[in-house]
């Protein structure tokens, strides 16, 4: 007997990736930086965020050839960026032999309603959240793995932590509530009842979570991984710095080594320049990423 | 009696909830100086590559190496396996203590993962293959093979190793679990490292 594409053969590929860092990559030749830098998986994408942010345009699925050559310049699993209900963009992806479909906001939406129907798809999906809310949907949408938003393509890392901290806080208010309380929560947080059961019972998220959007140093990778997230994507933080091959694998350790002080400080040597960040106060509000998504 | 789980990257945390599920204490190995009195090792699925590149840092490799040459009760999973793996195709040799030939992601992608049927030692169940290597050919004779799918060998054991390429710490069945604990328990008689 053999089950492919189970709940459980999608959600096995996320806990695989645990502990670790997936990186952005534009390119094959990015992609072998990240794979010899210790990356558990690499995210092909035709911008990163820091470029999508600067150029402005519709930002849209990679090109075919642009995943197809990272598909075969690397080993390690390969993630690729859906716009947010664009489910043919999706089927493409999943056509291709993608490893795992990222269904982005920092893409321009094709749908400002609704997300794809992840469970018609034999591909796993993450998708980001602000709060528990929104990772209850996308759960109860089909999503084997979830991240935070956070702001991408900024290299300032508040808003992932606002969004894990608010994931953690309203997690812990539905581990510790009273069944009788769950409807008003799920009311309160707009999250479908049956996810919040199952997180109750669980006492946990029923997928893995990761931190993104605005990692750019060792110690944002490790501020995220000791708030509870289980790894890190990292998109411009990396190829947007001084040192690129150099501060993928300092990253991949920090990730590794969250909780180790003089790890981190060993690490963070000789790192170059880190990217140039934005102050998020500074946006204006329709050019910040994390609002899309519903 | 403690159980030392490799915690570069990868599922070691499903390992260790297997460890609770069966009452045995363990502790996460990143450092050499975690390596400290531990009884066993599980060395976890994950992503090989990655998992290289982390242990250069102190050569915790080697260290573990010594361990498992001197009799540590060792179980792999997946890409643990290929790091034991005496040759490796598509890929690296870590430290080879496996006489098997393997394969990295030898089904395929992710498209190709499955949950299959398995007959491990006496008892048959489902387990998930996760982009997973295949165990191409014995090397020797010190290696037995344990477990099936279909007519393919997914896991083998050579004296205090046993290497399987599937993911059991996804399933953590009764069986499994009462066999975890027996096997590593062993250790107790071999003595902490």
């Amino acid at each position: 007997m053999k089950i492919e594409a189970s709940e459980k053969v999608k959600k096995g590929l996320a806990e695989m990736l645990k502990g670790g860092v997936i990186m952005d990559v534009v390119n094959a030749e990015q992609a072998v930086i990240a794979e010899k830098a210790g990356a558990c998986a690499v995210m092909a994408l035709e911008r990163i965020p820091a470029d999508i942010r600067a150029n402005g345009g519709v930002a849209r699925m990679s090109s075919v050839s642009v995943i197809k050559e990272v598909m075969q310049s690397v080993s390690i699993p390969v993630m690729a960026k859906a716009r947010i209900g664009h489910f043919v963009e999706a089927q493409m992806l999943q056509e291709l032999g993608i490893d795992f479909i990222d269904e982005s906001e920092v893409l321009t939406p094709a749908d400002e309603v609704n997300h794809i129907n992840k469970r018609n798809f034999r591909a796993p999906f993450v998708c980001g959240a602000t709060g528990l809310g929104e990772a209850a949907r996308r759960i109860a949408e089909g999503a084997s793995m979830i991240r935070t938003k956070g702001e991408a393509g900024t290299g300032n890392v508040v808003e992932a932590v606002r969004h894990m901290r608010t994931v953690t806080s309203e997690m812990n208010q539905v581990i510790n509530s009273d069944e009788h309380e769950l409807v008003s929560l799920s009311k309160k947080f707009g999250a479908p009842l049956n996810i919040l059961e199952e997180i109750k019972s669980l006492k946990k998220l029923p997928v893995v979570n990761f931190a993104a959007g605005g990692i750019a140093t060792p110690a944002d990778a490790a501020l995220m991984m000791q708030l509870g997230c289980d790894g890190v994507f990292v998109g411009s933080g990396i190829f947007k710095s001084g040192d690129p091959a150099a501060r993928a694998e300092a990253i991949v350790l920090a990730t590794t080594n969250f909780n180790n002080p003089s790890v981190l400080i060993e690490v963070s040597k000789n790192l170059g320049e880190p990217m140039v960040g934005i102050n998020i106060n500074t946006l204006p509000e329709e050019e910040k990423l994390a609002k899309r998504g519903w | 009696m403690k159980v030392g789980v490799l915690a570069l990257q990868g599922s070691f945390f499903n390992h260790c909830k297997s460890l609770e599920l069966c009452d045995l204490d363990y502790v996460l190995i990143k450092r050499l100086s975690d390596l400290k009195s531990i009884n066993s090792l599980i060395i976890p699925g994950g992503e090989s590559t990655s998992m290289k590149i982390i242990e250069k840092e102190e050569n915790l490799f080697f260290a573990i190496d010594k361990y498992i040459k001197k009799g540590l009760p060792t179980l792999t999973t997946c890409a643990g396996t290929i790091i034991l793996s005496k040759k490796v195709i598509d890929g690296d040799i870590s430290i080879p203590n496996i006489d098997i030939s393997i394969q990295r992601n030898a089904y395929g992608r992710q498209n190709q993962s499955f949950e299959g049927d398995v007959k491990f030692l006496d008892n048959s169940d489902i387990y998930c293959f996760i982009r997973a290597p295949k165990i191409i050919e014995l090397l020797s004779s010190d290696v037995k093979p344990i477990a099936f799918h279909n007519e393919e060998i997914v896991g083998v054991q050579q004296q205090n190793i046993i290497g399987l390429t599937y993911h059991p710490e996804l399933t953590n069945d009764n069986f499994y679990l009462n066999w975890l604990k027996e096997y590593l328990k062993s250790g107790e008689h071999v003595g902490s490292f």
